[in-house]
């Protein structure tokens, strides 16, 4: 996997679109995965999903691969993800065209899945509870708190791709374990 | 143990930290404690309610969209994605571009001056005023004859070719060339010459 990435960013590294496009489908749903969960809302975490690949397209030339690329493009989906949360974001409504002149408004793009009423009641009440319990967490807990248990990454990769000591990784962890473990006592 | 380290030690139990007799010695205290049980429980329920958060999936023309956003790719990318799928062609090229170049720098370096390239320079006679270089009656040169920016006055034997560039050969009767007289004065006969000199270089090669 590591040898496939590697040969992928080197080709996107010269320049190479069909290259890049690859390493986009290896990494779309985990880094639109660690947005969604970050923002609480499809739109948003598409545009940081988006904007983390135009990132990693305009600054391939600094990628020094003596380092994991899953490292850098969590870094930098990380770092979109708490800068805008710092901004306020700009109000979005469902009603709106999502191409302009196309006829589509954004309750069209709500996906469906095939499950029954009742399970899809069950299901989207138990997801919007862990959306819930994560949005009430700082930024900076959430965030190690989802790659840690919902991109499933080691320690020592959460370390790499925040730049902290594995013990404040551990910290974290355990005071995000302690939020959520109050929040839910209280449902 | 005090309840307050025994929360420290469930945590690095759940981060996979505690070595086996740590792992006891927690197992042995939750057994007797319930509140230390029931908190050990709901922080496992926690990371499992948070690792049920369902694997969500970005719209399909996702990367369409991305891709439709890139910037534009310079002339000299397309030029160079051109040349990698390209490589004989590439090589070519490449190949043409410095023969034409070395020809083209033999002709235009030259200079004015007399030169003359022989393997019996002292059998020679060379007469800067005319600038003719004459090979005397009675004389042999072994092998090719080349002047350049001077004519060529031919009475003896000559066991190979002679070359004029930039001037005239001449023969007289009494003359004997082995090879072939040729005055060059144009670019193209220049090129001309020069690949046939090449040509002639890899005959003896080919089988």
């Amino acid at each position: 996997m590591d040898f496939v990435e590697k040969r992928l960013t080197q080709r996107a590294k010269r320049g190479d679109r069909e290259a890049f496009a690859e390493l986009i489908e290896i990494y779309k749903d985990k880094i639109f995965q660690l947005a969604y969960r970050m923002v609480g809302n499809r739109q948003d975490a598409e545009d940081i999903a988006q904007e983390t690949f135009l990132r990693v397209y305009a600054n391939l030339h600094s990628y020094d691969d003596s380092y994991k690329f899953s490292t850098w493009i969590y870094r930098i989906a990380t770092n979109l993800c708490i800068d805008r949360g710092r901004k306020k974001r700009p109000d979005f409504s469902l009603d709106e065209e999502t191409e302009p002149g196309q006829g589509m408004d954004w309750y069209s793009r709500l996906s469906s899945s095939e499950k029954t009423p009742e399970d899809k009641v069950v299901t989207q009440e138990l997801q919007e509870t862990v959306q819930d319990a994560l949005s009430h967490l700082q930024p900076k807990y959430r965030s190690i708190m989802i790659l840690r248990y919902i991109e499933d990454l080691s320690l020592q990769e959460i370390s790499d791709i925040v730049k902290l000591p594995i013990t404040t990784i551990k910290t974290r962890i355990h005071r995000g374990r302690e939020a959520l473990r109050s929040k839910l006592r209280l449902m | 143990m005090e309840c307050r380290e025994m929360i420290i030690l469930i945590h690095e139990y759940l981060d996979g930290d505690t070595d086996e007799l740590a792992n006891q010695h927690l197992q042995a205290h939750i057994r007797s404690c319930a509140s230390c049980r029931q908190h050990m429980h709901e922080l496992q329920r926690a990371i499992a309610f948070v690792q049920s958060a369902s694997h969500i999936h970005v719209s399909p023309d996702f990367t369409a969209r991305v891709l439709a956003q890139l910037p534009a790719p310079t002339k000299a990318n397309l030029f160079s994605s051109w040349l990698r799928n390209h490589p004989f062609l590439t090589a070519a090229a490449v190949f043409l571009f410095l023969m034409t170049g070395s020809l083209c720098a033999n002709w235009f370096d030259r200079d004015n001056t007399l030169q003359v390239s022989s393997a019996n320079m002292d059998k020679l006679k060379i007469d800067r005023q005319r600038n003719v270089v004459v090979v005397p009656a009675g004389t042999s040169i072994d092998g090719d004859l080349v002047v350049r920016n001077g004519n060529v006055d031919v009475q003896g034997h000559v066991k190979g070719n002679v070359v004029a560039i930039e001037g005239k050969v001449f023969v007289a009767s009494t003359a004997q060339v082995v090879g072939n007289t040729e005055s060059i004065e144009a670019i193209f006969d220049w090129i001309w010459y020069e690949v046939k000199n090449i040509g002639n270089d890899l005959l003896p090669i080919l089988p």
